[in-house]
Formats: structure tokens, C-alpha cells, sequence
């Protein structure tokens, strides 16, 4: 009977409409309010995070107040501590990284959008993406055993015999070719963050609108032209925020560094000297220390670098998102 | 540019540049006089006024829609015909900034009270959109979705009321050994008969066509006039067109808009061939619009 | 006139090579790793690796109890992240888009995508293993969880958006209710794209090493129970690695091997299952 179509209305036929009706509503409610709860989690967590990373870190500050940032000491039998090499090195790693990688990046941005015949963008923007789904650990281990006694036999005698020489710039290059060094380590983390701001930097200039290329290309600009004065100035923001993301990202990264960096805590003015950085540090004595200062010291760490790589990402995010919403994305 | 509305001069004037009635050759039978006398009004909109924002988008439309009749919505673009549709089954409710003002009572049932549950009144008020929306499931699925919202059938009604629909929406036959496949498979014109009978499965009272034919070939556009025209015997059918040959062909009434007024309201025969105001036969005419 | 133009030739023809050679060294990169990983993983891929568990140095054994590990806290960090992030993203896409609160928790969560991993691993450090007096493979699961969130939470949103709004009016107009409009038809629309999110989501906590240094720590025995240490492939890798002994760097680079090729091969059918034309026919 209520299979027909001719007939009165189905919603006056079925008596179960009151129930359905109070059970939709209820499922309403709930699936919001559950979808809701998630979504502010996200921000209690990054209050959470901040939080007991503060209170862990209260004691070592307590005690070497905000000479903690400028000193220099690491002992852990005396128990002083001091963040500056850390930072130092986290800084330095990362500056070298970005110096190393960001042409590069770009130049690989500029051949997929450019240069590339269209068969090959897909598969090769895939292999481009594949090299940033490589985890750390495994750049930490190759730079470790591949990398680093490379560069001990050839560039690094290379660079103290030539550039060691230099007046001011030498100080750079001094000291035994260990092959682990902040060097290496700026080098390994240039390979690891290069696919991430090629990736993000192609994504910008694929923004570029086709009409304003083919306006250029049209008055005879040559390809290196319509880059130079059309994509990268139309994608300045984007490619500045691209290249902060791939800062922020360098700043925090752990195991590549690790392997490679040589773990002394001081700074050295040459680049061929080992040293630290914070999530080096954090990795390799985090299980190991024995008193609460040291572990309160560490995660004081922890706590600076959150707030550096914070700032970096924050504005990053900021200047993409300015992007985006420019486009009408 | 502001058009000033004025009454036709003479009423028996003879109007060589009006269209000709066009040969009707679909199914569709003219309403007879003894339909028309039927003909009980289903939804009466009172002083009804839309708002996007601050812009009033609906100024004031005062207008019946009978029952298993067809209700044609004519005029140009942004005359505010889809607007006035969307109302009917609150759909409008989903944006936050649109809102709607004055009376409309379906069987003497204000659907604009707030206390209105809106899921009730949209089993009751079946819509069916410019472009073809099949769901991402089966054809089955697809019009069995809003049964399955509000009835207990067991399997065999089911099977028989999806079978039902797709027979009323001419569409059984192609789909009968394909009921499991997606939805998507389907051509334009069969995924719109496809929304069709997902909208009729539900038995509404009401059926909501935006445009329905716009985004489809000339022969799909024929099958669904005449769809249309079999299922007016059983609806209360509203039909937003822009294609008044279309209106001409397929309704029992039509409404005139124009920047969001109701300029003529009328049996389609009176629109078509003595309409009452200037704007209206000037619009028929094709000088405008 | 054709000394200026000779000179912009060339200055296209430098910079346009350089950005071949730029694509060059990248692929050269990639090709260098993957060899150095199979030259060196190969030979430690034996019956024992899959077989035994970590052994003492000069002793036989495999990476069975780490492999085990990295899967288990993988499949649980995903059970429990993979849900939140789909329902944050919904939240994000479905009941607030445009209002302040979507703002601030989609930036929240795009600074929190690049986060520091390590600090992650210390903020649970602080919260479970203290609190629980005792590290554990719940922890190290914790923290993959917080760790994917990010990533699909932005996965799933882009990818409802991208769900005609039609669709949503389609089954609105029937009178569903919005829950079911969006777990019936919304969901089944984006199904392809959040999949492929997940999928990638996983393969990045896979390879992550650093937050489960402090959390997880390791177990050089076999264990299977979840609420103390449990070895896993990354932190047995830095250990091994990072050691005088030849047989545990062998070990150190099969295990290096193996989760590169899983992580690859979960990119690889996730874009797969990015681009497969699903609709029927």
C-alpha cells in the first residue's frame, strides 16, 4: 500500500515522523557539537604545549635567570647550563640550509612551470615530492656514512686550502676536515627542506595568471625575462612565505642534523667546526640526564625552539594566507 | 534602466507581433476549462519580501499555486524567479545572510513560522535543480536516499517504490539492469530524470523544477516536458524557466517578474495571448530581456 | 641591436640551464640516497632480519620487535588521530567556514603542521610518561596521533570544500537532516581526496624518529605490550647507527631500507588512489 506512488502524502502516512524527527535533531546536535569540541581542541592543544613546556622549563630558569639565553656552559657534573650554543648552531644550520637550498628550489620551480615539457611535469613533480616524503633519519644515516666522509676527503681540505686563506672570510674555513660539522649539517638539511619550498614555490607560480605570461611572451620576452619580471614579482609573498615554511622547518628538524652536526657544545667561528643545535641536543641527552636541572635545562630548549620556530611559522602562514586570499583562492 | 508599468491601451487591439500560440505537438493537454475550475489553490504567498543582506531581492509577491496544476516562473535574469522558489521549501536557510519576511501558507500552514521543523516541510516539498546532483552512490541509493530518511519500508516495498519512481520518470527501462551502478554513470539527461525520480519517490506535495532542463540537449529537455506534463496530474508543480516557449508549452499558469516583483499573474492562455500589462507583453515579444 | 640580443639569448639560455641543473641535482639526490640505501640495506634484508629481534652486539638477530613496534604504534596513532583530524576538518568546512573561530584554528593548526616533532615528543613526554611514572608504546602513539592531527585536519577541509555546494542543496532538499547530508552524501563526495590525505599523513608519522626518543624509548627485547617501552624502527636505527659495530650499522641501514620503502610505497598509492577515476562504469 505505501509503496505506490499514487496516494497521500508518505510524511502524514508514517507515524514514526515525531521520533525521526527528535532523532535528526539529536544527531545534529551531537555531530556539531562533536565536530565543535575537536576543533577547539586544536587550539587547547597548542595552549597545552605551551604550558607544560613553561612549567618544565620554569626551574632552569629560576635559577639562571635570562643568562640562560647568553651563556655559554654546559656542564652537566656542575650542572650549568647555558642555551647559547644551542641556539647558535640551530640558527647557523638553518641560515646555511636556506642559502644552499632556495636557489635550487627555485630553479626547480622555474623548469617544472617553464621549462618542462607537460608529459613530464606530472612524473617529475611526483619525484620531487617523493624525495620530501624521505623521513629525516634516513638523510641523518646517509649523511652520516655517504655524505660525510665525502666531503672529509674532497671539499673540506678543498675549502681550507682555498678559501681557509682568505683574509676574514678564511676564519670560516679553518681546522681539521672532521667531515661532521655545522657545514654538513647546514648541507644534509639543504637537501632535506630544497623539495618542500620547490614544491610550495611551484604551487605559487602555477598562480601566476596565464594571461599576464602570455602578454609578456607576446612582446618577445625571453623565458628568463617573463621570470624575472613577471612570475617572481607576482608571487613575492607566496614565494617569501614558502621560503619562511621551509625556515621554520629547518629551525626544528632533529635527526638529520644530529647524525651529522659532531654534538659540541661551543660555538666555533669556523663553519667546518662541530657543534649543536637544540634538537640535537635534545636528542642526544634528553634520556640521559640524571638531575632535574639538566632535564629542566632541556626543556627550556624545547621551549625556545617552539617559540623561534612559532614566530617563523606564524608569519609564514600569514603572508600565504595574504596570498590566498588575494587570488580569491 | 527603470521601466514603468503601463496598462495596454485597447483591449481588443489586434497584436500581429505576439507570438503564436506554438503547435503543441507533446502530450501535454491544454488545461480544460473544467481542469481550471478544479483547480484548488495549494501554497498562497502573502506580501512575501527576501532579503540577501540589505538588498531586498523580493518586493512584496502576493500569489497562489494551484494544485496539479503547473506554475510557470517567467522573466529575465535576476528578476528574482529562482529566489521566490527557494523560499517555498526554505532552502535558503543553509546561508546565513538570506532571509524572508511575510506569509506563505501551504494548506493553510504558515511554512515561514519559525517553529516550522524544516526537514518535515522539505519531504513535503520536493526540488529539483538547474544542474543534475545525483549523489555519489548507486542509482538505487540515489532514490531510495530520501525514502530511507523517513519510512520503514522493508525490502520489497522499497524495491517497488524506486521501481515506481524510476517508471514515472521515464527512466526505468534504461537503468532496470543497472540499479546497483553509480549514479554518476549516467548521462545529463538521465542523471536529471535521475534527481526527478528521487524527488517524486518521497510522494511530495509540491515539486520544486529550477530550470530543469537548461543544462541538457534538446531531447532530454523534450523527455522531461513531457515527464512534466504526467506528473502535473498528481503535484502541485512549480517551474522556474527562462525559455518561455517552454513556459508556454508546459504550464497552466505563469508569473511574470521583473527586479523582484510580480508584474503579471495569470492563466498561461491570458500571459501568452492578451497579457494585461505593457512589461509583460513586451517581454513575451522578446523586446527585452 | 643584435649585441643586446645576443646577450638576452644568453642570459636565457644560463638561467634556464641552471634551473635544468637545479631539477638535475635534485633528481641526482634522490637516485644517490635510494642506492646508497639499497647498496648498503640490501645485504641485511636476510630471513633473521624479519624473523629475530634485536640482538647484542656480535650476536645474530633481526629488527622483528622494532618493526613490530613502529607498525603498532603507527596503526594506533592513526586510529586515534586520523578520526579527529576528519572531524576537526569537517568542523572547519562544514559548520563555521568564515567565522573566527575557524580562523584561529586554521592557523593554529598550519603552525602546528611544521612544528618541531621533537617538542611534540616533549610535551608528551611532560603529560603521559611522568604522569605515568614510566615510558610506554601509548605514549609514542600519543604523540603520532598529535602529529598527523595537523595534516588531515587540512587535507579533509580542502577537500570537502571542494564538494559542490549543490550536492549539499540536493540532499537538503529532501529533508535530511545536516548530519546525514554530510556522513552520506558529503563524505562519500570527498572520500577519494581524504583518503589519499590520511594515506599521506601516515607515511610522514611512519618516518618520524625524534618525538619517539622520549616517549616509546626503545626495548632491545621483544614486547608486544603496549604499556611500556617498545622498540621501533627509527629510534633502533639512530641507536644502531650511531654505534662502534659493524653487524648493528647493517642492521641499522636494512631498517633505514625498509621504512623508506613503506613510506614510498604509501605515497605512491595514495597519489594512486588520488587519480583513479572511481565513477562506475
Amino acid at each position: 500500500m505505501e509503496a505506490r506512488l499514487h496516494g497521500p502524502p508518505a510524511i502524514a502516512a508514517v507515524g514514526l515522523a515525531p521520533h525521526a524527527m527528535r532523532r535528526q535533531r539529536l544527531g545534529d546536535t551531537l555531530f556539531r557539537g562533536l565536530t565543535r569540541a575537536f576543533a577547539v581542541g586544536v587550539l587547547v592543544l597548542l595552549g597545552a604545549v605551551v604550558l607544560s613546556l613553561a612549567a618544565g622549563a620554569m626551574p632552569a630558569f629560576r635559577k639562571f635567570g635570562l643568562d640562560f639565553l647568553v651563556s655559554e656552559a654546559w656542564n652537566p657534573v656542575k650542572d650549568t647550563f647555558g642555551a647559547l650554543p644551542a641556539i647558535y648552531g640551530t640558527v647557523l644550520t638553518a641560515l646555511i640550509a636556506m642559502l644552499l637550498a632556495v636557489p635550487v628550489a627555485i630553479g626547480i620551480a622555474i623548469f617544472l612551470t617553464e621549462l618542462c615539457p607537460p608529459l613530464l611535469r606530472r612524473p617529475i613533480g611526483m619525484l620531487v615530492e617523493l624525495l620530501a616524503a624521505i623521513p629525516s633519519i634516513i638523510y641523518g644515516v646517509w649523511g652520516l656514512f655517504v655524505v660525510a666522509p665525502v666531503l672529509q676527503t674532497t671539499l673540506q681540505p678543498f675549502l681550507i686550502d682555498t678559501l681557509g686563506n682568505v683574509p676574514v672570510l678564511g676564519a670560516l674555513f679553518q681546522g681539521p676536515p672532521y667531515g661532521l660539522g655545522v657545514l654538513t649539517a647546514g648541507l644534509i638539511l639543504a637537501v632535506m627542506v630544497l623539495p618542500f619550498i620547490a614544491a610550495v614555490t611551484r604551487d605559487v607560480f602555477l598562480t601566476v595568471p596565464a594571461m599576464l605570461r602570455e602578454s609578456a611572451y607576446g612582446m618577445g620576452a625571453t623565458t628568463a625575462e617573463v621570470v624575472r619580471s613577471i612570475v617572481i614579482p607576482h608571487s613575492r609573498v607566496g614565494i617569501v612565505g614558502g621560503v619562511m615554511l621551509g625556515l621554520g622547518r629547518a629551525l626544528g628538524e632533529t635527526m638529520a642534523v644530529t647524525f651529522v652536526i659532531g654534538n659540541a657544545h661551543h660555538i666555533r667561528a669556523s663553519l667546518l667546526a662541530p657543534g649543536t643545535t637544540i634538537s640535537a641536543t635534545l636528542a642526544n641527552e634528553f634520556t640521559e640526564a640524571v638531575s632535574d636541572i639538566y632535564t629542566s635545562s632541556q626543556i627550556a630548549l624545547g621551549l625556545i625552539l617552539f617559540v623561534i620556530t612559532f614566530i617563523v611559522l606564524a608569519i609564514a602562514n600569514f603572508m600565504l594566507w595574504r596570498l590566498s586570499t588575494k587570488e580569491g583562492a | 534602466m527603470t521601466y514603468e508599468i503601463q496598462p495596454i491601451e485597447t483591449p481588443s487591439r489586434t497584436r500581429p507581433h505576439l507570438i503564436q500560440m506554438p503547435a503543441v505537438d507533446t502530450p501535454a493537454p491544454s488545461p480544460t476549462a473544467e481542469a481550471k475550475d478544479q483547480a484548488q489553490p495549494k501554497v498562497q504567498i502573502k506580501d512575501l519580501r527576501f532579503y540577501y543582506k540589505a538588498y531586498e531581492a523580493l518586493k512584496g509577491i502576493n500569489l497562489t499555486l494551484h494544485d496539479k496544476c503547473v506554475t510557470a516562473f517567467i522573466g529575465p535574469s535576476g528578476c528574482g524567479k529562482s529566489t521566490l522558489l527557494r523560499v517555498l521549501n526554505r532552502i535558503y536557510e543553509l546561508y546565513p545572510d538570506q532571509r524572508a519576511t511575510g506569509e506563505v501558507l501551504v494548506d493553510g500552514q504558515d511554512i515561514l513560522d519559525p517553529r516550522q521543523d524544516l526537514n518535515l516541510l522539505r519531504a513535503r516539498i520536493g526540488m529539483v535543480f538547474q544542474k543534475p546532483t545525483p549523489f555519489p552512490m548507486s542509482i538505487y541509493d540515489n532514490v531510495a536516499f530520501g525514502v530511507r530518511l523517513y519510512e520503514r519500508l522493508g525490502a520489497r516495498h522499497l524495491d517497488e517504490r524506486v521501481e515506481e519512481a524510476l517508471r514515472r520518470a521515464a527512466l526505468w527501462d534504461e537503468v532496470k539492469d543497472k540499479l546497483r551502478e553509480s549514479g554518476l554513470s549516467l548521462s545529463g539527461g538521465q542523471q536529471q530524470r535521475l534527481c526527478i525520480a528521487r524527488a517524486i519517490a518521497v510522494k511530495p506535495e509540491i515539486l520544486l523544477l529550477d530550470e530543469p532542463a537548461s543544462a541538457l540537449d534538446p531531447i532530454s529537455t523534450q523527455r522531461i516536458e513531457e515527464l512534466i506534463a504526467d506528473l502535473k496530474s498528481d503535484y502541485c508543480i512549480v517551474i522556474v524557466t527562462h525559455n518561455m516557449q517552454q513556459a508556454a508549452r508546459s504550464s497552466d499558469y505563469t508569473a511574470f517578474m521583473y527586479l523582484g516583483q510580480l508584474v503579471e499573474f495569470d492563466t498561461t492562455e491570458t500571459i501568452f495571448t492578451h497579457p494585461k500589462e505593457r512589461q509583460t507583453e513586451d517581454y513575451i515579444t522578446g523586446r527585452f530581456g | 641591436m643584435i649585441s643586446i640580443y645576443t646577450r638576452r639569448r644568453a642570459a636565457n639560455f644560463t638561467i634556464m640551464s641552471l634551473s635544468l641543473l637545479a631539477t638535475a641535482t635534485g633528481l641526482i639526490v634522490l637516485f644517490l640516497i635510494l642506492w646508497s640505501l639499497l647498496q648498503h640495506g640490501l645485504p641485511a634484508l636476510s630471513a633473521d632480519f624479519f624473523t629475530k629481534n634485536t640482538p647484542a652486539p656480535g650476536n645474530v638477530g633481526g629488527l622483528l620487535n622494532a618493526i613490530y613496534g613502529s607498525f603498532m604504534m603507527t596503526v594506533v596513532g592513526t586510529l586515534v588521530g586520523a578520526p579527529i583530524g576528519i572531524l576537526t576538518g569537517t568542523f572547519l568546512a562544514e559548520f563555521a567556514r568564515g567565522s573566527r573561530l575557524a580562523h584561529a584554528v586554521r592557523f593554529i593548526n598550519d603552525i602546528l603542521l611544521s612544528a618541531p616533532s621533537i617538542v611534540i615528543g616533549l610535551f608528551v613526554y611532560e603529560v603521559m610518561v611522568v604522569r605515568m611514572g614510566h615510558f610506554s608504546a601509548w605514549a609514542g602513539a600519543a604523540t603520532l596521533a598529535i602529529i598527523l592531527v595537523p595534516v588531515v585536519v587540512r587535507t579533509t577541509e580542502n577537500m570537502l570544500t571542494l564538494v559542490p555546494a549543490s550536492l549539499r542543496e540536493a540532499a537538503v532538499a529532501l529533508g535530511a537532516p545536516q548530519w546525514k547530508v554530510i556522513v552520506m552524501v558529503v563524505y562519500r563526495a570527498a572520500m577519494q581526496g581524504m583518503l589519499t590525505g590520511v594515506m599521506l599523513g601516515v607515511a610522514r608519522i611512519a618516518g618520524e624518529s625524534a618525538p619517539l626518543l622520549f616517549t616509546a624509548l626503545n626495548n632491545q627485547f621483544w614486547s608486544s605490550n603496549m604499556n611500556a617501552p617498545m622498540a621501533n624502527l627509527p629510534v633502533v636505527i639512530f641507536q644502531f647507527a650511531l654505534s662502534p659495530y659493524a653487524d648493528w650499522q647493517l642492521l641499522a641501514w636494512g631498517g633505514a631500507l625498509l621504512i623508506t620503502l613503506a613510506i614510498l610505497a604509501l605515497n605512491i598509492v595514495a597519489r594512486m588512489v588520488a587519480n583513479w577515476s572511481t565513477f562506475g562504469k
